[in-house]
């Protein structure tokens, strides 16, 4: 990530050096703006699903989703995991299903908290926080409610056409990101062991 | 599109029946479970600043469109338009910039064409990497994130490759 943003910003600020020179302190200052604005508005909506969060669990309701969803979470992350972080990896996993897009954030940050805990807040990622930041990055979604809505409104008259392919899609990728991080995390280990 | 919308309120009144039933203060919990957000805002708000400032800068540079046009025999020699290789370029990066792509691409070519299709698919199976790989570690310790952006990368371009293979046998 850092590598990536460095590469970014230094190959962007030396075009428009080239090209523009003026147009970077307003693009810089634009994205300062962009982001405030989102923050705030950010606030408001985890202000909401937090909220929501809090009397599922409070239920406990969301022990009863992480005893459902159990064995697939053994498998993906490990079983060594304690309770709580149990509960956030399956909401966030059931938001994520759902396409509740911005209630699985902050469910993921907190269970992305409870895996640093058992990481003993290591700099390197271990294999379970790995497996949860690609299983949100490739998505998982059922529902793409935005695009479908979007098509809509530009007049589409098939506009929910797009369902079977993209959950065909979104499971491809999401099957073989697993896939990609168990293989990964194998071929560290045995580097490791070969070290030793 | 219909039944979309209910799955959320429904869900709702069932939690609101269910913390009854349980004896639960929901009123309680809810304020509870709200407090949190501010300081996640807080957390994030630098992880933000910096993914913004790089899109931004990357977008106004031109970059995005030399790469994309750069990127474009790539792109079509593994079955995806070329008119879409500035959306699988940005989506990693930000969502409003390649949502705003895909209304584009509904106007220019129709929401029924096999371009606008393809790109629907795209949006609907794919995430923002980076937004994802920064704003989820950023209350906890982690630098190294390993083989975790390649991997996420990976599944996005061969979710593309698929989306569009199976846009055209459908």
């Amino acid at each position: 990530m850092r590598r990536i943003w460095y590469v970014i910003m230094l190959a962007s600020l030396i075009a428009l050096c080239i090209i523009n020179p003026e147009n970077s302190i307003n693009a810089m200052m634009d994205a300062g703006e962009k982001a405030v604005m989102l923050s705030i508005k950010l606030i408001g909506v985890y202000a909401i699903w937090l909220g929501i969060l809090g009397i599922v669990d409070q239920t406990k309701l969301s022990d009863k989703i992480s005893s459902l969803l159990s064995p697939i979470i053994d498998f993906l992350f490990g079983k060594n995991l304690d309770q709580q972080t149990k509960n956030y990896i399956s909401m966030n996993l059931s938001t994520n299903i759902l396409g509740m897009g911005n209630a699985c954030t902050p469910l993921g940050i907190k269970a992305m908290n409870g895996l640093d805990k058992l990481n003993n807040h290591s700099t390197t990622a271990s294999t379970a926080m790995i497996m949860l930041m690609v299983i949100n990055a490739t998505s998982i979604q059922l529902l793409p409610t935005t695009i479908i809505g979007l098509r809509a409104s530009y007049g589409s008259t098939t506009s929910s056409d797009i369902i079977i392919p993209s959950i065909i899609a979104t499971t491809l990728t999401t099957v073989l990101g697993v896939l990609l991080v168990k293989l990964c995390s194998k071929i560290k280990f045995k580097k490791k062991v070969r070290k030793v | 599109m219909t039944l979309s919308a209910f799955i959320i309120p429904v869900l709702l009144i069932c939690l609101l029946l269910y913390s009854w039933r349980k004896k639960v203060n929901a009123y309680g919990a809810f304020i509870d479970g709200a407090k949190g957000a501010f300081d996640l805002c807080l957390d994030i708000f630098p992880f933000l600043v910096a993914i913004f400032v790089a899109v931004e800068l990357f977008n106004a540079s031109g970059l995005t469109d030399s790469l994309s046009t750069l990127l474009k025999p790539v792109f079509e020699f593994v079955g995806i338009p070329a008119e879409l290789s500035k959306l699988i370029l940005l989506r990693p990066f930000s969502g409003s910039a390649s949502l705003a792509l895909v209304e584009e691409i509904f106007a220019d070519y129709g929401p029924d064409s096999y371009i606008a299709r393809c790109a629907s698919v795209i949006m609907g199976s794919s995430e923002t990497i980076f937004y994802v790989a920064t704003i989820y570690f950023s209350q906890t310790k982690v630098k190294k994130l390993l083989y975790a952006i390649p991997v996420a990368l990976v599944c996005t371009i061969i979710g593309a490759i698929v989306s569009c293979l199976i846009c055209r046998i459908i």
